[in-house]
């Protein structure tokens, strides 16, 4: 009886294992681009292990120890990481509305998400941007004025829920990127 | 008659070990199948362990230009390769086009790459452990002193 009830915990260490490795699968970033017309269809399955591993020892372009360089968005009178800032103490709702003549841009906060709509009248181009509260304040994170953490995003990313990122629909061609914990996108 | 088994025994010995050594890292897989009908049909199966041994006998001039390619990616490959080899088994980037499918996945600790064209289909397999000591062999020719 003895051995029973020093086995037990053993047992129950050695089922919940399993259990627990399973409860932390790899997350994937996804992205699919699919033109109906010509039948062309890239899909991209990048485990985020991996890019957390890889993003920081890019030294290439923009890209530096995991930090993007956004220059071209400060030299038009946009910081980015100022925005976000702003946003972070802002209460839900919609932000900016933009509606013009070849265009409509909505930028709202979301249910902890940070969420951009833009349609191009002309092109009937639908863009949504869906940004996890996480990720943009990973993305301000550590940074300075004209910089993106792509590195700590990425790392916030990780656990973020099951999300689709960015979607594009135009009329030659249709992209998705998301994160969710299958391998393949299928 | 003792002394014959005791050699049999010792190069069977030699031919195990070596064996085992030799499929240490895996086996390299390339398979060209062309479709025109007189095509040639190609599948070699090298052990990978062999390669870095090879390249050691290439002469240093001829891996100059992709040693010096590698050498500036280096930091990003040493940083991919362990994190790939830990990644779970699945396909990584697929591209489907009319006359073409790409397929770059990991299957069992080996980068496969599949090629689908109107002229061949191209299988590669290369166990990662095998890229990353022929990749660091090929960066270490003509490393400047």
């Amino acid at each position: 009886m003895k051995i029973m009830k020093r086995a037990l915990p053993l047992l129950a260490v050695l089922l919940a294992g399993p259990v627990l490795w399973a409860a932390s699968p790899e997350r994937y970033l996804h992205v699919r681009v699919t033109n109906p017309t010509t039948h062309e269809q890239v899909r991209v399955n990048v485990p985020l292990s991996l890019a957390e591993k890889v993003i920081p020892a890019i030294n290439h372009g923009q890209l530096r120890d995991g930090k993007v360089r956004i220059g071209g968005f400060t030299a038009d009178n946009v910081n980015v990481k100022a925005i976000l800032e702003a946003l972070k103490t802002a209460p839900e709702g919609e932000f900016v509305t933009v509606e013009q003549n070849d265009s409509d841009v909505h930028v709202a906060k979301e249910h902890g998400q940070l969420l951009v709509h833009v349609i191009d009248k002309g092109s009937k181009e639908k863009v949504d941007v869906t940004i996890p509260w996480d990720v943009a304040q990973a993305l301000i994170s550590d940074t300075s004025e004209n910089q993106l953490n792509v590195e700590a995003a990425i790392r916030a990313l990780q656990n973020a829920g099951d999300v689709t990122l960015v979607s594009v629909i135009s009329h030659d061609e249709s992209v998705r990127v998301w994160i969710d914990s299958n391998r393949s996108d299928k | 008659m003792i002394i014959l088994a005791k050699i049999g025994v010792g190069v069977m010995g030699a031919v195990l070990v070596g064996g085992a050594a030799l499929s240490s890292e895996g086996f390299i897989h390339l398979k060209v199948d062309e479709k025109q009908v007189d095509g040639h049909h190609i599948s070699l199966i090298v052990p990978a362990a062999l390669v870095p041994v090879t390249l050691k006998f290439v002469p240093r001039q001829h891996l100059a230009e992709a040693a010096e390619n590698l050498r500036a990616n280096m930091a990003i490959i040493d940083a991919a390769l362990p994190a790939l080899e830990q990644c779970p088994d699945g396909v990584f980037v697929e591209v489907i086009d009319p006359g073409e499918h790409v397929v770059i996945a990991k299957s069992g600790g080996s980068i496969i790459v599949d090629v689908n064209d109107p002229g061949e289909t191209v299988h590669v397999a290369v166990p990662l452990r095998a890229a990353e000591s022929a990749i660091h062999e090929i960066a270490a020719a003509n490393q400047p002193m």
